[in-house]
């Protein structure tokens, strides 16, 4: 009922392909909610229908429980976006388009809050502000829409892929601010296909896939879904005795190694039977959402195709 | 060898389309004005009263060429080599700018350089490409004058100096994009020379010496300064000379070893000039969307204004010398008399054809700001804007706000220039009104072309910029040249600029102007409305 973000069947079609086939997404208040998909699963087709910048072509969306669409401008005075490609004006320098975003969301009314938050992410972000926007990298064109969003208040902040151009010292920065507003009571959407990201950040993640949702839930919750990654040398004639093992899943043996994957709440069990066979070189790896990709898209070429050229 | 084959075929891969249509049109030109001496200047006298002409007015040199006899081979090329060489001159500096800079800006020139063809190959292969084109060019040209029944020789020499002309032009632009950090700024750069090299040679032309019999013309010394005063003085047709041919090449060379001493200097995607360090922080103009708005469109509205200004200042200076040698050439006054309408002065009606012109002008500016709303659109910067409180409605009316001001600006500047035109004049406040009103008699079908860019850039965003000029085009040849060409009336009706009110005579008719300007607040205000449902549409 409070959700922040209410999705239900949301549909969005280009022509005759369906780039949102009845999308389920809910964020709740104070939430750091990671929207994870391999590209063009629809996560920044969401976002700009959330955005009230493009119009859903079925299903009900709702944001701060009002019309997106028809209150866009209204709802815009509550939020902050980060474009996933940002772009800038050619003639405009960084730290002229941080000002005018700044002042266009209206959150420059606080002049001093503004300068001080602003003084101090050009100085984390180590950017120089007075190149016009032509020259910036992807990089740097990233960190001014950042700094502009991070240097003004918002209830809400719609983050499309936002470390895709930063280095991981940056990311750094990037972690702390999201740390700061959250902490301030902000709800913070972040779309990602980087699971490392939303592993450290997020407290909710919702997987999508070609434009539905596959997963919704706690990273714990998510967890109890996945398999654990079991590995050790392997001995010839002892392949049988594993299969038998409760709870053992997709064995394969290969170059000189037995792998299998275990259910998470299962492992315990598993790891004495090993023990009675005396295995070698034995890791376990913990599930990770990688897993979790895999799961999803793993089983289906095409899709796998589209992941590793992205 | 091969490795810059390669290069080359993806030059002339990448234009094809492009320069295909350039260098057609260009030819068409030259053929359609060729045939129209012809046609429209038949006879030996007609040529040479208004080659006479000039020696009284010498200002129309700025806009033609140099006198160089009555015949129609030289003839031609005094109407068509300025013209002809602005436009071999544009193609040659775009190219060479498309092909290095705009290359290097994004990103595609690394790519490239990381293969063995390294830094340098890809310029000799634009280097190739653009002589190559302009030799094509040339050809064209040739086979233009050549088909319209001029002499082959003549032909040949007019082809090589547009063709010599536009080489010159590709290694000024070789240059600019060596200077210049952004394909943006060596494009202007390269305009900015294509438009001075024209002026240069018109002012040799104007200022130049005539022959007793007023039949021929020396331009003045600054006319070798421009690579366009290096064509005319082939005076093609009459002495058939190649030889300043060679001061084209020569200069080109000069140019083309520079690009390689800059290149081999500097970085991959540096430039000679640094650029330019701005503002660390926004100015007041900057604080809302239509500040963005008007920011993004000076530029642009100063260009349209310089232009209008020249035009405005042209349309009463040249009235007193029109007036005075209006009664030797008949026919001259008899054609801007049909332009102007019956019942005109010669004054008027060359007031008035100016104006109708920088209605034009003031048209394309309309449509240009409208299109920057598209530009910032498919460019991404529209939804940075848009993910702010700011209503798209707002965000669209606050364009055609800008566009509106922008071309009572043009309009405006115009109008001043005219009445500074205007001062030496006998009756020169009665000049100035005829021209406030022509100017104010514009403003009608402009706004029409606002109207319709706006709800092209609504309904149809991602074709509206060419539609739009096409109906820019079209709607300025039917209704400016439409009666003179004899096309039919309603195909001349179908332009906006053909119901301009002609403010001429005692009794003006401003019931066109009024259903214009009716029809254009329709137009603003649907696609105002229509904007309420339209969502954003990015690039393609």
């Amino acid at each position: 009922m409070n959700s922040v973000i209410s999705c239900r069947g949301l549909e969005k079609r280009f022509g005759r392909t369906a780039a949102l086939d009845g999308l389920d997404l809910e964020v709740g208040p104070g939430e750091i909610h990671g929207f994870l998909g391999p590209n063009g699963a629809g996560k920044s087709t969401t976002l700009r229908i959330v955005l009230g910048l493009a119009r859903a072509s079925g299903g009900t969306v709702t944001l701060f429980g009002r019309d997106p669409w028809s209150e866009a401008a209204a709802l815009h005075r509550r939020l902050a976006y980060v474009p996933g490609d940002v772009t800038l004006w050619p003639s405009l320098t960084g730290g002229e388009a941080i000002d005018l975003i700044a002042r266009l969301r209206g959150g420059t009314a606080d002049r001093r809050a503004y300068a001080e938050r602003r003084a101090r992410l050009i100085d984390a972000f180590q950017f120089d502000a007075r190149v016009r926007g032509r020259a910036y990298s992807k990089g740097n064109r990233q960190k001014v829409a950042l700094i502009a969003a991070f240097s003004t208040p918002a209830e809400l902040y719609l983050l499309d892929e936002p470390t895709s151009g930063l280095d991981p010292l940056m990311e750094v920065v990037f972690n702390r601010e999201i740390d700061r507003v959250t902490k301030e009571g902000a709800t913070v959407l972040l779309s990602s296909h980087l699971l490392a990201e939303v592993e450290e950040l997020c407290d909710r993640v919702s997987i999508i896939r070609s434009g539905r949702l596959v997963e919704s839930g706690t990273l714990t919750e998510l967890r109890h879904l996945t398999r654990s990654s079991v590995a050790f040398v392997h001995v010839p004639g002892q392949e049988a005795r594993i299969a038998a093992i409760d709870g053992v899943h997709d064995l394969v043996v290969d170059s000189g190694r037995v792998r299998f994957t275990a259910d998470s709440d299962r492992i315990a069990g598993v790891l004495p039977e090993l023990g009675l066979l005396e295995v070698q070189g034995l890791t376990v790896a913990p599930p990770s959402l990688e897993d979790l990709f895999l799961r999803h898209y793993g089983d289906d070429p095409a899709l796998m195709g589209v992941k590793a050229r992205s | 060898m091969s490795l810059l084959g390669v290069l080359l075929r993806q030059c002339v891969r990448r234009d094809r389309v492009q320069l295909a249509l350039w260098i057609v049109g260009t030819a068409a030109l030259a053929l359609m004005a060729t045939t129209a001496v012809t046609t429209t200047f038949g006879d030996l006298a007609e040529r040479e009263g208004i080659l006479r002409l000039t020696t009284v007015a010498p200002a129309i040199l700025m806009f033609r060429g140099t006198p160089n006899g009555a015949e129609v081979g030289p003839f031609a090329f005094f109407l068509m080599c300025a013209i002809l060489g602005v436009l071999a001159g544009l193609m040659s500096t775009f190219l060479a700018v498309r092909h290095t800079r705009g290359d290097e800006e994004a990103g595609r020139a690394e790519l490239v350089a990381s293969t063995p063809a390294s830094r340098l190959l890809p310029t000799t292969a634009t280097v190739i490409h653009g002589v190559l084109v302009n030799a094509v060019l040339g050809l064209a040209i040739a086979v233009a004058f050549l088909v319209s029944g001029l002499e082959p020789r003549g032909a040949f020499v007019a082809g090589a100096a547009i063709a010599a002309c536009g080489v010159a032009f590709l290694s000024t632009g070789l240059v600019f994009a060596q200077l210049f950090r952004s394909s943006r700024a060596a494009n202007a750069a390269g305009v900015a020379a294509v438009i001075a090299a024209y002026f240069v040679r018109g002012i040799g032309d104007a200022a130049g010496e005539p022959s007793d019999d007023g039949l021929h013309r020396t331009p003045l010394w600054i006319s070798w300064l421009s690579p366009i005063g290096w064509a005319q003085r082939t005076g093609a047709f009459a002495e058939d000379d190649l030889a300043p041919l060679l001061v084209s090449l020569g200069f080109a060379a000069v140019l083309v070893a520079l690009v390689y001493a800059f290149q081999s200097a500097r970085d991959s995607g540096a430039s000679v000039l640094p650029g330019l360090r701005g503002r660390d922080r926004a100015g007041p103009l900057l604080s809302g969307s239509l500040g963005l708005a008007l920011k993004l469109s000076t530029g642009a509205v100063l260009s349209w204004a310089a232009g209008a200004a020249v035009m405005g200042a042209l349309a009463t200076s040249l009235t007193p010398l029109v007036d005075e040698i209006g009664s030797d050439v008949p026919e001259v006054a008899l054609r801007l008399q049909q332009l102007a309408g019956a019942g005109a002065s010669l004054e008027e009606a060359l007031t008035t054809t100016f104006f109708s012109v920088i209605g034009i002008l003031a048209s394309a500016c309309a449509l240009q700001l409208i299109m920057r709303a598209r530009q910032e659109e498919g460019h991404g910067t529209a939804e940075t804007v848009l993910a702010t409180p700011v209503p798209r409605q707002r965000w669209i009316a606050e364009h055609g706000a800008v566009a509106l001001l922008g071309v009572v600006v043009v309009i405006g500047v115009a109008m001043l220039g005219a009445f500074a035109g205007a001062r030496s004049a006998d009756d020169s406040a009665g000049m100035s009104l005829d021209a406030a009103q022509a100017a104010v008699a514009q403003l009608p079908a402009v706004l029409v072309y606002l109207g319709l860019g706006l709800l092209l850039f609504v309904l149809v965003p991602r074709v509206m910029i060419g539609v739009a000029w096409a109906a820019l085009t079209l709607g300025a040849f039917f209704g400016v040249f439409g009666e003179l060409l004899g096309l039919p009336d309603w195909v001349h009706d179908l332009s906006p600029f053909a119901h301009s009110p002609v403010p001429i005579g005692d009794d003006v008719d401003w019931t066109g102007g009024i259903w214009m300007l009716a029809i254009a607040a329709v137009a603003i205000g649907v696609a105002i409305v229509a904007m309420r449902r339209r969502e954003l549409v990015a690039a393609g």
